[in-house]
């Protein structure tokens, strides 16, 4: 009975992982097929501005890196949220689950402020093709980060219910892989996007 | 009880707290690295194959260590790797066929 009962709580499968667990990575997967076609057209477009702002006339590298260096230590905040609630402490689980949250806010706001300053230099989603690659392209990462903060602040307030023990740690863990995910995108996006010289 | 050691259970094995703090140390300093690249003058393929070698290094550390994908069970490496690859083939063909048949207005 007991035997049973263990058999039970650790979700046996054929393949040996919990199904919502593998679910979680193919959608991961099927995500990267996603972001790669866009990543793909802007590289292809990058250069088709038609006479108008050129993307690396308007670009603030040192603005965006500082909007990178907060996404990606909000990687770290979200990691300690899962380590918080796999040792059952309740209160640094909702420390560091605001925290990722506020850093993610953080990076929206800046993106926001980004675009603004583009749009005001004449590089728009209509100026070009270039301007539109780029602006689909960033737009659906921030699209993608924006449900991640909403998912954040939803394992927040259930954690204040107290609808979040130790033994719903895979929630986090779940959410936190697709956080993490947005990050490792955005770490893609911002070397080939940003960093790397146009072609001449 | 039999639950708080399931969760015991899936904890094991997934780096200690301070672990994840040095990463995220390194993962900064890469950064860092990266924007001083972006900044130096030297050959565009140089340039390139260096910012392109250290985001690869940042991936592989955020999936490895923050998505537990290096101590994780090993099957799941395969639908996000298979992701990876047709993107990357994704990106190859599109290449391949704009660079062949490219009328597109500069």
């Amino acid at each position: 009975m007991a035997q049973q009962a263990t058999a039970v709580e650790v979700h046996q499968t054929s393949t040996g992982i919990e199904n919502t667990k593998l679910a979680m990575w193919v959608f991961l997967g099927s995500e990267c097929l996603l972001f790669g076609a866009l990543i793909s057209v802007f590289l292809l477009y990058r250069n088709h501005s038609l006479g108008g702002a050129r993307l690396h006339d308007v670009y603030d590298i040192p603005f965006t890196s500082v909007s990178s260096f907060v996404l990606l230590m909000s990687s770290l905040t979200m990691v300690l949220a899962l380590a918080a609630i796999q040792r059952g402490d309740q209160h640094r689980l909702r420390v560091w689950l605001l925290a990722t949250a506020l850093l993610g806010m953080t990076f929206i706001s800046g993106q926001v402020y980004e675009f603004t300053i583009f749009v005001h230099k004449g590089f728009t989603v209509h100026s070009s093709v270039a301007g539109a690659s780029f602006f689909i392209l960033t737009s659906f990462h921030g699209a993608h980060v924006t449900v991640g903060i909403l998912m954040l602040l939803s394992l927040f307030g259930m954690s204040t219910r107290g609808m979040l023990p130790q033994e719903k740690a895979t929630a986090v863990e779940y959410v936190g892989l697709y956080w993490h995910f947005v990050d490792i995108v955005w770490i893609v996006i911002f070397t080939l996007v940003y960093l790397i010289p146009a072609p001449k | 009880m039999a639950a708080g050691g399931t969760t015991a259970a899936k904890q094991h094995g997934h780096p200690k707290e301070r672990v994840y703090v040095i990463v995220a140390v390194w993962l900064a300093l890469i950064t860092g690295v990266e924007i001083t690249i972006s900044y130096i003058k030297m050959p565009d393929p140089v340039k390139i194959v260096a910012l392109v070698f250290l985001s690869a290094i940042k991936f592989a550390v955020v999936v490895g260590y923050f998505m537990h994908l290096k101590f994780d069970n090993p099957a799941l490496r395969k639908p996000f790797i298979t992701g990876i690859i047709l993107a990357g083939c994704v990106y190859t063909i599109v290449l391949l066929a704009f660079t062949l048949h490219s009328n597109v207005p500069k």
